[in-house]
């Protein structure tokens, strides 16, 4: 049977929005700016699918995924926001998902914020292996980069993370 | 005895990351094997690392907000599933949906309880007088194609005659569409009741 299926829009949504969710939320740390990412991703999809040549589908997604993304920090660092304390996210009414709940289990929270002072490029490849869980293939086609810079990047930022955690893992 | 020394001092340090991954290239495999078995250096950072993965991957997977959500279903993709009808992606993308969607899943259950439910229904003989209609639709369907089969025939035999004693374009038999035409607006105007674009066109054209 020939393979020639495009998903829609909605697929998308219900298939990668929780992949994508977390790559966000790993990357900025922030529910709030995942949830942006996730929108603004699925809206780039809505068009694009429209002139989208069946192929590699992941490639093509994780490639909009993470270009919203690069986008999204390059607005933020024009408009530098001072991030609300955790503590400080329930003024604006936001009530915790028991998954959000589970979040603050400490060895999370260390990682998170260990995650979040490596390199960016370092940073994606780690979450798109080990979050994600794109194999190193299929992150060099997210990236646009050769196989052995995934390669490099996940080694040295796992081994940041390694030192910039300071409790016995 | 494994040397003891620094592990990025290595040729394969950065290789011990796609090791654990499984992620080297072939012949790669065998060189970093080697040399774990043999730098005490290399095999800490791997166990230092193997646990930094380890942690990372056990971090919460959360929920996307419900308002992210288009509210569809699958629908008329759980039949097409059912039968093997789908495409390798059009299939993967129906599996993920049923991973997370209990909506779908129960009405996958129920398709597929319907379906069984059909397919096991017994295969019952035709009571008798069904047989008698039966043999009669048999002939009269026989009898048609005969009809047709002769029909077929007297049509060819009559292009040939046609095409053998017709007219030929040499001695004005051409089939001019303007003339035929004006020739037909003219009878149109004369008889009533004669449409200026007749129902079918005829075929020959008397000189």
């Amino acid at each position: 049977m020939a393979d020639e299926f495009t998903p829609t829009w909605e697929d998308v949504a219900r298939i990668y929005g929780r992949k994508i969710y977390n790559f966000a939320y790993r990357l900025t740390g922030n529910p709030d700016d995942a949830a942006d990412l996730v929108q603004e991703v699925l809206l780039r999809v809505r068009k694009g699918l429209t002139s989208y040549v069946p192929g590699s589908f992941d490639g093509w997604l994780w490639r909009i995924t993470r270009n919203a993304f690069l986008d999204g920090v390059r607005k933020q660092k024009r408009r530098p926001t001072s991030p609300l304390p955790d503590d400080d996210r329930s003024i604006l009414g936001a009530s915790p998902s028991p998954d959000e709940v589970l979040a603050s289990v400490r060895l999370s929270e260390d990682i998170q914020s260990a995650l979040l002072k490596v390199p960016l490029d370092f940073r994606e490849c780690v979450v798109l292996c080990d979050v994600v869980g794109l194999t190193y293939e299929e992150i060099a086609d997210a990236i646009e980069a050769p196989v052995g810079t995934v390669r490099s990047r996940i080694h040295r930022g796992r081994k940041m993370l390694r030192e910039l955690l300071t409790w016995p893992v | 005895m494994a040397r003891v020394k620094s592990s990025e001092s290595c040729d394969t340090a950065e290789l011990v990351s796609a090791y654990l991954d499984a992620q080297l290239l072939p012949g790669e495999l065998d060189i970093v094997a080697t040399h774990l078995a043999d730098c005490a250096g290399c095999i800490a950072e791997f166990h230092r690392l193997k646990e930094i993965r380890a942690a990372l991957r056990t971090l919460p997977f959360f929920e996307m907000p419900e308002r992210l959500l288009p509210d569809t279903h699958l629908g008329e993709q759980l039949s097409a599933y059912l039968d093997g009808q789908l495409a390798t992606t059009e299939h993967g993308f129906v599996l993920s949906h049923l991973e997370f969607c209990t909506d779908c899943r129960l009405e996958l259950h129920e398709l597929d309880a319907a379906r069984t439910a059909i397919r096991s229904l017994p295969g019952l003989e035709p009571p008798e007088f069904l047989s008698v209609h039966r043999e009669r639709i048999e002939n009269e369907r026989w009898t048609r194609r005969r009809i047709a089969t002769a029909g077929v025939g007297i049509a060819a035999a009559a292009a040939v005659v046609f095409v053998t004693f017709g007219p030929s374009p040499d001695v004005g038999g051409n089939l001019d569409i303007n003339q035929f035409f004006d020739q037909h607006q003219v009878r149109v105007s004369v008889e009533s009741g004669i449409g200026v674009l007749p129902a079918v066109a005829p075929i020959a054209v008397t000189p």
